[in-house]
C-alpha cells in the first residue's frame, strides 16, 4: 500500500500566447482580448498528479486562483481525470505578487485539509517566476523537490529525480511534500472518457457542477485580506519600458551553392573566432 | 505632496540603517558556479552605491580555498558554513542555516542576490517567504535609486524612498522590461539570470574577512536525502555557459539530424547543442537541450538555428544572442525576421559545408573523435 490518499495540483489560467488574438504588435498581451489557456507548465503537474492517482491511488484536487473564467481549467482538469476543483476567486486578490499569492493559496491548502503530495508546474508563462510553489512550501513547512522530471513512491516516500545545472540529482523525501514538475516529465495527453462525459454534464447542470467545482473566497479559507492583493505584496512594478523590436535587418544568403553561402557567412561574421584552433 | 520636488523631500527610510549587500555563492561538489561570481560583480556596484560592504554567503563541506577565492572575486566579507551535512545542496538545511544567520545579524542585509539557477530558484523563494520580503525572479539588470510611491490601494506605503533596489527583468515574452521594487522590507531580494552580469577580475591582493557561521540543524531539516548527483558538464548541455549554441528544430526531419549538429558543435571550443520544444516533445533529444519559453533562456555569442521556424516561444529564449545565424529552407520562416544572418537552403548541404570550412580554418590537422553530445 502506498498510503497516498490526497493529491493537490495547483494550476493557473494564463493568456494564450500561441494565438495571435490579444497579442499586440509589440508582443505585449491585451488580457481582455487574449484567449485563455491552462498554463502549459501545469500540464506536466496535472499529468504527474493523475499518474499518482492511477498508480498509487488517492484523490486529485485541482486548485486554482483567478477570476471566474478560470473555472474552465478546472473543468479541463476534470476531463483528464481530476476528482474535483477549487477556485479561489476574490477581488481583494487583484495585483497579488508571488508572496501574496502564496499566502492566499497556502490558506486554501490548509482549508482543504490533509494531503500527501502537492504538485505545481515549474512556473507560469505569464509570470515566469517559479516562486509560488516554494513560497507555499515555506508557509506550510514542507519538504520540496523542484525541477522534478520523474518519480516513484516507495514505502510512503517519494523517490524523485530532479534537474540541476548540467546534470541530475536523485533524492528521497518524506511526505507530504511539494513537487514542482519539470517539463521533462510527461505532458498531459488523454482525456478520460468518464472525465470528458462528466465535464459535459457539469456544463449542462449548474447544481451538479457546484458539487465538483467549488468557488471559494478569502473569507471561506480564513485568509487575512491585508496579506493579499496589492496590500499584501512586498513588491510592485514601478516602471515598464518597451524593449525595441529585435532583429529586423536579417542579411539573407540564398540562391547560391552551399560552399559560397557558407563562405559569405564566414566572411561577414565572427564565428571563426570560436572554432577550435 | 504632489507639488513637492523629490529632491527636497526627506525619504521615509532616511533614518534607517542601511544593511550590506549579500550574495549567495553557489558551489556544487566543491566547484564554484560561475553565476555566484557574476553576482559578486553586480553586487559590488550596488554595495559601492550604497557605501556598504559586499558580503557573500557560501555553504558546503571541505570548502578549502573557496572563501578566499570569493574575496579575490570582490567580496568584503564571506560568511562560511562548512559542515558535513551541507556537502550537497538541500533546500531545508540550507534554508535553515541562511535564515538563522540573517536573523542573528544586527542589521539585516539591504539586498540579497541569488542566481536564477535550479538551486537559486529553489532556495530564494523559501528565504523570501520566511522573511515575508519581496523577491524578483530572473533579473537581467540591477541598480540602486530613489522611488516615490504615489498611491495605490495602500496609503501607508505612500512617500519617497531612498536607496531602493531596482530589480529589472524582462516580462511578457521579453518585449517589456519591468522595474520591480520593494523598499518596504529588507532584504530586498532578487534572483539573476546566469550569464548576464560581469564578474570582476580575480585579484588575490583584495582583502576581506572570512567569518564562520553556526550550523544548527533540526531533525525536520533531514526530511530529504540526496542519493546521487550526476553531473554531465562535458556533455555539451550547459546551454547557459556555452559561447556557441547549435540548435535544432523539426526541420531536421528526425532525431538522426542531431548527429550532424553534434559534429558542428564539436568544431567549436565551447559549444552546446540546443533544441526547439517541438523536437523535445517528439523525444528526439532530452529536455535539458530545450531553448525557449518553457526551456532555457540563453544568450551565447553565436546561436545557429537549424531547421527552427522561430515561433515566439523559441524566440524569447534566444533573441538576445549576440549573433543569430538561421538555416532554413523556407525563406518565409519567422526566424528570418530576427536572425542577423539567414541562409536559405537544405540543412544537409549547408551544415556539412559549414563543418568543412570551420575545420579548414583550424590550424591543426588533428581530428579527435568527439563522443556523442546528445
Amino acid at each position: 500500500m502506498s498510503g497516498i490518499t490526497d493529491i493537490i495540483v495547483l494550476i493557473k489560467q494564463v493568456p494564450d500566447t500561441t494565438s495571435k488574438a490579444g497579442l499586440n504588435p509589440d508582443g505585449t498581451i491585451d488580457r481582455a482580448r487574449a484567449k485563455r489557456m491552462l498554463n502549459p507548465f501545469d500540464r506536466y503537474a496535472l499529468q504527474a498528479a493523475l499518474h499518482v492517482k492511477k498508480t498509487y491511488g488517492g484523490k486529485v484536487t485541482a486548485l486554482s486562483m483567478g477570476p471566474p473564467p478560470a473555472v474552465e481549467i478546472l473543468l479541463e482538469a476534470i476531463e483528464h481525470g481530476a476528482d474535483q476543483g477549487y477556485l479561489l476567486s476574490d477581488r481583494r486578490l487583484a495585483a497579488s505578487d508571488t508572496l501574496a499569492t502564496a499566502y492566499a493559496l497556502h490558506k486554501c491548502i490548509l482549508y482543504l485539509g490533509k494531503f500527501d503530495l502537492l504538485f505545481t508546474g515549474l512556473q507560469t508563462t505569464d509570470g515566469d517566476t517559479a516562486q509560488v510553489g516554494p513560497q507555499i512550501a515555506e508557509r506550510l513547512d514542507l519538504s520540496q523537490v523542484t525541477y522534478c522530471e520523474g518519480f516513484s513512491i516507495q514505502n510512503g516516500k517519494l523517490h524523485a529525480r530532479r534537474i540541476i545545472e548540467g546534470g541530475h540529482q536523485d533524492v528521497i523525501t518524506e511526505l507530504p511534500a511539494l513537487v514542482t514538475v519539470a517539463n521533462a516529465y510527461h505532458t498531459l495527453e488523454y482525456k478520460t472518457i468518464r472525465g470528458a462525459r462528466l465535464a459535459q454534464e457539469l456544463l449542462r447542470d449548474e447544481a451538479l457542477k457546484n458539487q465538483y467545482i467549488h468557488t471559494i473566497t478569502l473569507d471561506d479559507v480564513n485568509a487575512d485580506p491585508e496579506l493579499c492583493g496589492l496590500k499584501g505584496s512586498p513588491t510592485i512594478v514601478a516602471h515598464t519600458d518597451k524593449v525595441g523590436q529585435i532583429g529586423g535587418q536579417c542579411t539573407m544568403h540564398q540562391g547560391k551553392s552551399a560552399d559560397i553561402l557558407i563562405k559569405e557567412i564566414m566572411d561577414c561574421t565572427n564565428i571563426k573566432e570560436f572554432a577550435k584552433q | 505632496m504632489t507639488e513637492e520636488s523629490p529632491n527636497q523631500a526627506i525619504p521615509i527610510n532616511a533614518s534607517q540603517p542601511i544593511g550590506e549587500v549579500l550574495v549567495y555563492i553557489e558551489q556544487c561538489l566543491g566547484e564554484l558556479q560561475p553565476v555566484g561570481l557574476e553576482l559578486l560583480g553586480a553586487g559590488r556596484q550596488l554595495a559601492d552605491k550604497l557605501e556598504r560592504p559586499l558580503s557573500a554567503i557560501v555553504l558546503g563541506y571541505n570548502l578549502g580555498d573557496i572563501p578566499k577565492t570569493i574575496i579575490a572575486q570582490g567580496a568584503d566579507k564571506v560568511y562560511v558554513a562548512d559542515h558535513p551535512d551541507l556537502e550537497q545542496y538541500r533546500t531545508l538545511p540550507y534554508r535553515r542555516v541562511i535564515c538563522n544567520w540573517l536573523e542573528q545579524m544586527e542589521v539585516e542585509p539591504h539586498t540579497m542576490l541569488l542566481g536564477s539557477t535550479t538551486t537559486g530558484r529553489d532556495l530564494a523563494p523559501r528565504i523570501a517567504a520566511h522573511f515575508t520580503t519581496g523577491l524578483t525572479a530572473d533579473t537581467t539588470e540591477l541598480d540602486i535609486g530613489p522611488y516615490e510611491h504615489k498611491g495605490g490601494s495602500d496609503p501607508s506605503k505612500i512617500g519617497l524612498y531612498a536607496n531602493c533596489l531596482y530589480a529589472i527583468r524582462p516580462s511578457f515574452g521579453e518585449s517589456l522590461k519591468a522595474r520591480i521594487l520593494g523598499p518596504w522590507k529588507n532584504p530586498q531580494m532578487a534572483t539573476t539570470r546566469p550569464g548576464v552580469m560581469i564578474p570582476l577580475k580575480l585579484d588575490w591582493e583584495r582583502h576581506g574577512e572570512i567569518i564562520p557561521i553556526p550550523v544548527n540543524l533540526l531533525q525536520e531539516d533531514y526530511r530529504l536525502v540526496v542519493e546521487e548527483t550526476f553531473r554531465e558538464v562535458n556533455k555539451g548541455v550547459n546551454l547557459t555557459q556555452a559561447d556557441v549554441i547549435v540548435s535544432g528544430g523539426y526541420g531536421l526531419g528526425g532525431p538522426d539530424g542531431f548527429e550532424l549538429l553534434n559534429q558542428l558543435a564539436a568544431c567549436f571550443d565551447n559549444a552546446a547543442v540546443g533544441a526547439s520544444r517541438k523536437v523535445v516533445d517528439c523525444g528526439w533529444v532530452p529536455y535539458v537541450h530545450q531553448v525557449g519559453q518553457t526551456g532555457k533562456t540563453v544568450r551565447p555569442k553565436v546561436y545557429i538555428a537549424c531547421g527552427i521556424s522561430g515561433a515566439i516561444q523559441h524566440r524569447v529564449g534566444m533573441q538576445n544572442s549576440d549573433l543569430i545565424i538561421a538555416i532554413n529552407k523556407d525563406p518565409d520562416a519567422p526566424i528570418f525576421k530576427f536572425a542577423h544572418h539567414g541562409i536559405v537552403g537544405d540543412l544537409y548541404q549547408v551544415i556539412p559545408e559549414m563543418i568543412r570550412q570551420l575545420k579548414k580554418n583550424s590550424n591543426t590537422s588533428s581530428t579527435k573523435e568527439v563522443s556523442s553530445i546528445v
